[in-house]
Order: structure tokens, then C-alpha cells, then sequence
């Protein structure tokens, strides 16, 4: 079966200045039809940007994807005129963002801006419009969502922006849906109600995920796959129980000692030593060796590739390669 | 005596000058401008070739000659000698008033900011009702009462300024004092007027100058509207303002006046809202559109 | 929304008293006796006193202060010195043809300068972006009566399309009169509206909800003009809305110019006159308009931003 998104070898540049600045560089991943991938990593760790770049809304200039291809359902993306992925968006591949609070138009009503996604790419009479946007409000939990249609984004709670977001997001039936850190901006009690609810949609529609997080159980919750970025590179990949298990590479490892886990309470939480290295400041070598607490030599002079560990697992580390060293085929 | 002169360093950091003279040719010319104008009005005396002042009936309403480069107006003055001399009063007024509306506003806005209270409140509560005010309507306003006249006119400016200087001076005292720099000033026993000078004046320094410039430009074209409105500079004395309206009620004599007095207000106020915007882009990167 | 209203028209209460005050007092400190100024110096002793007597000079100067506030209040402005008639029937006469200058540039001036704006906003960094930047600065740069004066020449003198002075009777002649003064005003003010409507719409054009449209699949024209530009119509509205009194203030030199009846010209040649009573009628409607605009303007807001209209 071919995968529903492929992204080949992207490279994304950022012009400040008069300085190129490259701040994605060789990302590939696959996620299939129906499946949800978590997309995780620090800030700057160019995770977003390579969300955003599979709906081209990069903005150019600064912005510009200097390589790779971005594949959906077998078309690259990256190839099509630029008035054609409007039809896209929003239709087959839909995105909700960090910021609930300042992602909805202030002047607009609720119901308007989740109906203004189904106007766009559908032909339905108004009366059928307004139904469906009832249904998807009620889809995401919205209370008296009938009542609340004509209510303004001000009058609506964080978590509730962010469900009406999510509606919004599905009012197409998206086939892939792209979520940028869609709890990060919420308290945690409310984050848990969103999860909830991506979940739910999921098993009700089958929709793909493409989930962005900082937050490892966020991804947990919600995730089949994981990818793991670091300074704008794919370090490790592999499913949510294998990486979590047994993880790969020093940065994942890190990320995961970090973080309080069920059956690991007792232990201290551990701090990765230093700090995301600045984007385009990479000059040979892994990125993560100067934070690395395993590096070897050969880590600061050759950018290890990413190796093969079995069963869908793959990790870009020199020190963890299997023995046996083939480089892996990223699915 | 000694020899050495000594120097005060008007510019903060090299950078400082790079952004704002590099790299920008209408700052450049803006700035040569402004410098010809200047030098025009100090040595105007030795510049004019005839006496602004000195009318014949001869010579009425004439089109630009070899002896007359502008003409002449309905009283046979030089108009380029009228053009020239009219530059003093136009810089003067323009460069004097936001200088002492700069000096009272900031005191006032400063007190305001940093006492508080119930002076904080009356003040501001007066420049909120000024700032309502368009500053030429409240300079006609005021010049209505007052009258025209020299020290009539700065007064007139200066007073329609001081509101907005009060208010940057005040919004960023009010954000110095919050700083916990000053907040540890405060702390080791340090007495008010020390404090201001030493650390609130010095960060308020950089908007004010921001609004100076951008406000000499501004006083310019209000004393030139003043003046032509006949609440300004009073004839015989040229100024910009009132050849213009001098040669408005010769409408019908000649059209030179106008034209040279006109096209010298706007190349001068163009070239201080220039310099104005390139000084606000330099000190402050994040207000650049 | 009925309490708002009345908060804010209390607001302007003491902005009111402050300037009837201000007047007050400037009036009185001048030099020169007001008697001896309304009768001329040849009046005698006696005419001078009945003078003081009528108009209540010989009272405290508190008392006066009193009787003044109430005057105002009543828009009871007394008569011209000159011609004897009652200053609020000039102003009645006047303020019809300073309104028509102001409203026709205000007019003309957005009519042109948002259109601009947006242009510029949407060309960033391109060459309509910098041709409208130099519109700009050189509409920030030239005095409103100086290009009222070479459009007169032009316009009027030379090639005699429209008149050269008066405000014209029947709809059509004051129509006539009204287009060069009023695209004069005009020019100036879509410089600024340009500008103004550049800085709104790109600052929103940045925002996330922006992004929100394009990503839900919205085309540009869309997100620029239904998601973008509605909401910087609240800036821009607050902008123009304020600029009105910018305009109002450019037409008392441009009715010099074009030699139009209004109030600035009745004010500029009442002062000519040293007629007291008409500039200070003059004075107290033109603070009267300003407070009446600014308080339009925050209404405007209630009606334009539904989290104003909330209640915050």
C-alpha cells in the first residue's frame, strides 16, 4: 500500500538579512491512510515548519523550500501551480494551529468561519451548510451548539476555540489533518478534553494524524508512529511502544528520561545538558553531539545516516548502530 | 586656555550611524537639504541680493529676470531676497518651538510617570482633553485669542506639542520605573531627582528625539499655516507662510511667489520627515514597516 | 450600549468646561479694554459704563466666569462687534459649507487612499508599495493651502474650469465650487489614509487567523480582503475617524484660499476685526465639533468590533 504522505528530502531555507539560513534540512517520512504519526521535538527544531510546508504556507519571503518532495496520495505537493492548492487545503489536507486564541477571526461567528470551510470546496445549500456545521459542533463537544453558532470566538473558552478549530478542520472530511501543537496554549485538564476529542474523530472518520508536539505523552495519547526531529533533521523514527521501550538514539533517550512516565515515577527526571543549537550554526556532524552524553569521535566529523534497527524502527546515531550496519530504506 | 575641544558623543554606537546614513540615499539628500536650508538662513544677509524689506513702485508684479531671479511682488520686493530672508523665521519658529515643547512636555510627563497620583491624574486628564485637539486647530485656536507675532507663534506651537511629548515622556517613564534596576535604585535609598536623571531621563532620551525630528517637520508647516492664515510671523517680516498669502491676494500680479514659497515649505518638511523616520527606524528596529 | 453613550458624553463634560474656561480666561487677560474696543476711542465716559453695565464687565470676575458658562450653555454668543448681528446665527450660515468642505474631502480622500493602502500592502517591498510611499511622503510634506493656491491658477485662473471663489447656490454650482477645495483637502488626506490602511492591513495580514483562512483554503483575494481587511478596518476607521479633525482643521486655510464662506473664514476675518464675540463662538464650535467627533469615533467602535459591542 502506498503511503498517504510522503515527504522525500525536504529542505527548507530561511532568508533573514541577507543570510540564507537552512532550517529543515533532508526530512523524509511517511504517514499512511487512517494512521496518526506524532511529529516531536524542542522548539526550532524546524517540526512546524515542516508541517507547514506540506500545505505550503510557509511564508516566501522569509521562507522557501529549497528541495525535496512532499507527496500526497502519489502527487507531489511541491510541484503543483500555486492556485491549486487552495483547492487542497482546508478540502483533503486540513490544519489547526497552537494559538486557539488567536487563530479565529475576531470579527466572524463561529458558525461562520466552520461553515466558510465547507462553502469553499462544497456545493450545499445554505439550510444543509448550517446543519452539517451543527453536527460538526456537536462532533467535538460543543454544547447547545445550535444556540452557539452565532456566538463570536471572544465569548468561547481556549478549549472550546480549539474544538471549534478541529471542526473547522474536519468540516471536509479531510483525509489528513495536521495538528500544530493543538494543546500546548491549554491547561492540562482542558488539553486531556482535546485529545479526547482528536481521538474520537479519528476512530469516527478514519482521518489520518499528523500530530506536532513538544510534549511526548502528548503524542502517547494519540499516536501510532513516531518522528523525532533535531535541529531541522529526522533523528529517530519508529512506532509509539518500540521507541518508547527501547529507544534509539541519545536525544529520544533524553527527551523520554525527562518526561514522568507511569512506572517510572521514582526516579529524578533528567535534563538534556545545553541547548538547541541555533538553526544554520551546524557545520559536519551530528547536531546532537555537542549535547550528547554517548558521543564519539567520529560523531563531530560524519553526519551519521539513519540506521536500520528492525520492525519499522530507524535511528540516526553512530554510537547505537546495529552491528551489521545497513543504511535503512525510511518507509 | 587650553587647546583642546572637548567632545561630546552625540551618537551612541557606530551601528547607530551605519543604518542611519548608509544604504539610503533620501536620508542622504534629505540631509544635505536640511544643512543648505540652515546655512541659507544664517548667512540669508550676505545671500539675498536685494533687501527683502525695500518696495518700488517700479518694479511691481515682475516675471523672473537677470535682476530679479523670482520676479517681484505687488510692492516691488525681491521675491528670491523675500524667499530667502523668510527662511529665518520658517527654521526658526520650526527648529525653537518643539525644543521647548520637547523640554516642558517631558518635566510634565516625567512627574506624571513618576509620582503618580493625583498630579498623574490632572495631568493626564488635561493632555488627554489637548490631545483630542488637531495641533493646527488648537494652534488656530490658541493664535485666535492670542494673536499673531514671534513669540506669540513659538508659544502657540510649543503649547499644541506639549500633550504628545508629555504622553511619550510619561508612557515611558512609567515603563523605566517598573525596570528592576530602578526598582533596586528605589531599594538602596537613592533620592527621586537622582533617579530621574540617572536612569529615567537617559531611556526616555531616544523617543523624544524620535518625536523631535518628526515634529520639526510638523512646526514648519504649522507656522507656515499660521503665517498664512495671518496668525503668525506679521508683515513686513517674510516668512514662508505669509508670501504666500501676500501673494495669493496678487493672484492675478504673479504666480512666483507662491510657487518658490510653496515648493520650499514642502521640500523642507520632507526632508525633517525623512530624517524623522530614519532616526525612529535606527533607534527603534521594531516600529520599521 | 444606552449607559455607554452616556458615560462617554459625561466624559467629555470636564474637556468641555476645561476649554470654555481656557477661552474665558484668555479673552479676559488680553490687553485692551473690550468697551473701548467695541465703541471705538471716541466713545464717552458714559457710553463706555452703559457698555460695561450690558454686557456685565463691572462685574466680580467670578460672577462674569458664571454668567459666561451660562451664555455658552445657552449658545447665547452675544453679536458681532461689527456688523451687529447674533454670532450663532453666523455660525448657523457658516457651518454648512465648512461641513460640505470637510465631508467631500474626507470623501474623495478615503476614496482614493484605501485603494492605495491596500495596493501597497498587498505589493509589499515592490515598486507600487514604493511609488505610494512617495505619494505619501510628499502628501505628509505639502501645505494644504499651497496646493490649493496652484490648483486656483491652474484650475481656475488659467484654464477656467471651475470658479475662482464663493460656495455657489443651487446644488449643482455649490457641487461646482466645492471640487477643487475639497480634492485639495483630499490629497492630503489620502496620503494618510494610504498609509494608515498599508500599516493596518499588513499588521493583520500577519495574524494567525490569516493563516487559519489560507490553510482552510481560502484564496488570497479571500484572505486579504474578507479576512484581513475587515479586521483592519477597525484601525483604519479609528484613524480616518480622528483625521476628520486633521481635515476640518486644513479647511479654515483652504476657505482662505478658494475665498469660501465657512467657519474658519468667519473666524480668520473676525480676528482681523479683533471681533471678540464672533471668535469666541468661532472657538466653541470648532471644540464643540471636536468632542462631538471623538465621541462618534468610540461609538463607532461599538458598532464595528462585537467584543466592544460585548462589553468588553
Amino acid at each position: 500500500m502506498s503511503p498517504l504522505l510522503k515527504i522525500d528530502d525536504l529542505a527548507v531555507d530561511f532568508i533573514a538579512k541577507g543570510r540564507i539560513t537552512r532550517v529543515v534540512e533532508g526530512v523524509s517520512f511517511t504517514v499512511n491512510a487512517g494512521e496518526a504519526v506524532g511529529l516531536v521535538g524542542e522548539s526550532g527544531s524546524g517540526k512546524s515548519l515542516t508541517s507547514l510546508a506540506v500545505l505550503r504556507l510557509i511564508p516566501e519571503p522569509p521562507g522557501l523550500i529549497a528541495r525535496g518532495r512532499i507527496e500526497f496520495e502519489g502527487v507531489d505537493l511541491l510541484q503543483l501551480p500555486r492556485d491549486v492548492m487552495p483547492e487542497i487545503r482546508g478540502s483533503k489536507i486540513s490544519m489547526i494551529f497552537q494559538e486557539p486564541m488567536s487563530s479565529l477571526n475576531p470579527v466572524m461567528t463561529i458558525g461562520d468561519q466552520v461553515g466558510e470551510a465547507i462553502k469553499l470546496h462544497r456545493r450545499m445549500s445554505r439550510s444543509d451548510r448550517l446543519a452539517r456545521v451543527v453536527e460538526l459542533l456537536q462532533m467535538v463537544g460543543i454544547p447547545d451548539a445550535e444556540a452557539r453558532m452565532g456566538a463570536y470566538p471572544h465569548q468561547f473558552s481556549g478549549g472550546m476555540r480549539q474544538r471549534v478549530m478541529i471542526a473547522m478542520a474536519l468540516a471536509c472530511e479531510p483525509r489528513l489533518l495536521i495538528a500544530d501543537e493543538p494543546t500546548t496554549a491549554l491547561d492540562v485538564t482542558i488539553q486531556a478534553q482535546v485529545l479526547d476529542v482528536m481521538n474520537k474523530v479519528r476512530q469516527d472518520t478514519g482521518t489520518a494524524v499528523l500530530l506536532i508536539s513538544h510534549d511526548l505523552s502528548v503524542i502517547a495519547e494519540v499516536c501510532d508512529r513516531v518522528v523525532v526531529m533535531y535541529a531541522g533533521r529526522v533523528v529517530e523514527t519508529g512506532p509509539v511502544a518500540t521507541i518508547f521501550d527501547a529507544p534509539a538514539h541519545p536525544y529520544t533517550d533524553g527527551l523520554l528520561r525527562s518526561i514522568v512516565r507511569p512506572g517510572h515515577e521514582e526516579r529524578r527526571l533528567y535534563q538534556i545538558p545545553g541547548s538547541v543549537p541555533p538553526a544554520g550554526s551546524i557545520k559536519a556532524g551530528c547536531p546532537f553531539q555537542p549535547r550528547c552524553p554517548r558521543k564519539i569521535d567520529r560523531c563531530a566529523v560524519d553526519m551519521p545516516p539513519m540506521f536500520d534497527h528492525g520492525a519499522g524502527h530507524g535511528a540516526a546515531c553512530w554510537v547505537t548502530a546495529p552491528v551489521r550496519t545497513t543504511e535503512m530504506e525510511v518507509q | 586656555m587650553s587647546l583642546a575641544v572637548p567632545t561630546v558623543p552625540v551618537v551612541r554606537s557606530p551601528n547607530f550611524l551605519q543604518t542611519l546614513f548608509t544604504g539610503n540615499l533620501a536620508v542622504t539628500a534629505a540631509g544635505v537639504v536640511i544643512m543648505i536650508m540652515v546655512l541659507v538662513a544664517i548667512f540669508a544677509p550676505f545671500l539675498a541680493p536685494m533687501d527683502p524689506l525695500t518696495q518700488s513702485v517700479f518694479k511691481i508684479n515682475q516675471y523672473p529676470s537677470m535682476e530679479h531671479w523670482l520676479g517681484t511682488d505687488q510692492f516691488g520686493r525681491d521675491v528670491l531676497s523675500r524667499l530667502i530672508f523668510g527662511s529665518r523665521n520658517s527654521l526658526i519658529v520650526g527648529l525653537v518651538s518643539p525644543v521647548i515643547a520637547a523640554v516642558i512636555g517631558t518635566i510634565l510627563g516625567v512627574v506624571a510617570g513618576y509620582y503618580g497620583g493625583i498630579v498623574d491624574r490632572l495631568l493626564t486628564r488635561l493632555n488627554d482633553a489637548m490631545l483630542s485637539f488637531p495641533e493646527l486647530l488648537l494652534a488656530i485656536m490658541i493664535a485666535s485669542v492670542l494673536g499673531g507675532g514671534f513669540w506669540n507663534v513659538v508659544g502657540v506651537i510649543a503649547v499644541a506639542f506639549i500633550p504628545g511629548f508629555a504622553r511619550v515622556a510619561r508612557a515611558s517613564t512609567l515603563s523605566v520605573v517598573q525596570e528592576p534596576y530602578v526598582e533596586a535604585a528605589v531599594a538602596v535609598g537613592l533620592s527621586s531627582p537622582r533617579i530621574i536623571i540617572r536612569h529615567v531621563l537617559p531611556n526616555i532620551a531616544a523617543p523624544i528625539m524620535v518625536l523631535l525630528t518628526l515634529w520639526v517637520a510638523s512646526a514648519i508647516r504649522l507656522e507656515a499655516s499660521l503665517s498664512f492664515l495671518g496668525l503668525g510671523t506679521q508683515p513686513p517680516a517674510a516668512s514662508w507662510g505669509n508670501i504666500i498669502r501676500d501673494a495669493l491676494s496678487n493672484i492675478f500680479g504673479s504666480p512666483w511667489p507662491i510657487i518658490g514659497a510653496g515648493l520650499l515649505i514642502t521640500v523642507v518638511v520632507l526632508s525633517f520627515n525623512v530624517m524623522g523616520d530614519a532616526l525612529r527606524d535606527a533607534l527603534d528596529p521594531e516600529t520599521q514597516s | 450600549m444606552l449607559r455607554l453613550i452616556l458615560g462617554r458624553v459625561l466624559d467629555a463634560v470636564p474637556t468641555i468646561l476645561l476649554i470654555l474656561t481656557l477661552v474665558f480666561v484668555a479673552l479676559r487677560l488680553l490687553p485692551g479694554d473690550p468697551a473701548l474696543l467695541a465703541l471705538g476711542d471716541y466713545a464717552s465716559q458714559e457710553q463706555l459704563a452703559l457698555f460695561r453695565e450690558q454686557m456685565g464687565l463691572n462685574l466680580p470676575i467670578w460672577q462674569q466666569y458664571f454668567v459666561f458658562l451660562w451664555d455658552m450653555v445657552r449658545l447665547d454668543f452675544g453679536r458681532s462687534l461689527t456688523s451687529q448681528n447674533l454670532v450663532v446665527d453666523m455660525i448657523g450660515r457658516n457651518l454648512p459649507y465648512t461641513i460640505e468642505l470637510t465631508l467631500m474631502a474626507m470623501l474623495f480622500g478615503i476614496l482614493a487612499g484605501i485603494p492605495l493602502g491596500v495596493l501597497a500592502a498587498v505589493k509589499r517591498r515592490k515598486w507600487p508599495d514604493a511609488a505610494v510611499r512617495v505619494y505619501s511622503l510628499v502628501g505628509y510634506a505639502v501645505p494644504d493651502f499651497y496646493l490649493g493656491a496652484v490648483l486656483l491658477i491652474v484650475f481656475a485662473l488659467n484654464l477656467g474650469w471651475v470658479p475662482i471663489n464663493g460656495a455657489g447656490t443651487d446644488l449643482a454650482s455649490r457641487l461646482h465650487h466645492l471640487l477643487l477645495p475639497a480634492i485639495t483637502l483630499a490629497f492630503v488626506k489620502s496620503a494618510f489614509v494610504a498609509r494608515l490602511t498599508r500599516t493596518s492591513l499588513l499588521e493583520v495580514l500577519g495574524k494567525d487567523y490569516v493563516r487559519t483562512a489560507r490553510a482552510k483554503g481560502a484564496r488570497e483575494p479571500r484572505a486579504i480582503y474578507r479576512h484581513g481587511l475587515r479586521n483592519a478596518l477597525m484601525p483604519i476607521a479609528t484613524g480616518i475617524g480622528l483625521s476628520l479633525l486633521a481635515t476640518l482643521s486644513g479647511s479654515v486655510a483652504i476657505e482662505l484660499v478658494f475665498n469660501r464662506p465657512g467657519i474658519g473664514e468667519m473666524l480668520i476675518s473676525a480676528i482681523a476685526r479683533r471681533d471678540y464675540p464672533v471668535i469666541q463662538g468661532g472657538v466653541a464650535v470648532f471644540a464643540f465639533i471636536v468632542l462631538s467627533v471623538n465621541l462618534l469615533v468610540d461609538l463607532a467602535y461599538v458598532v464595528i468590533d462585537p467584543r466592544v459591542r460585548a462589553g468588553k
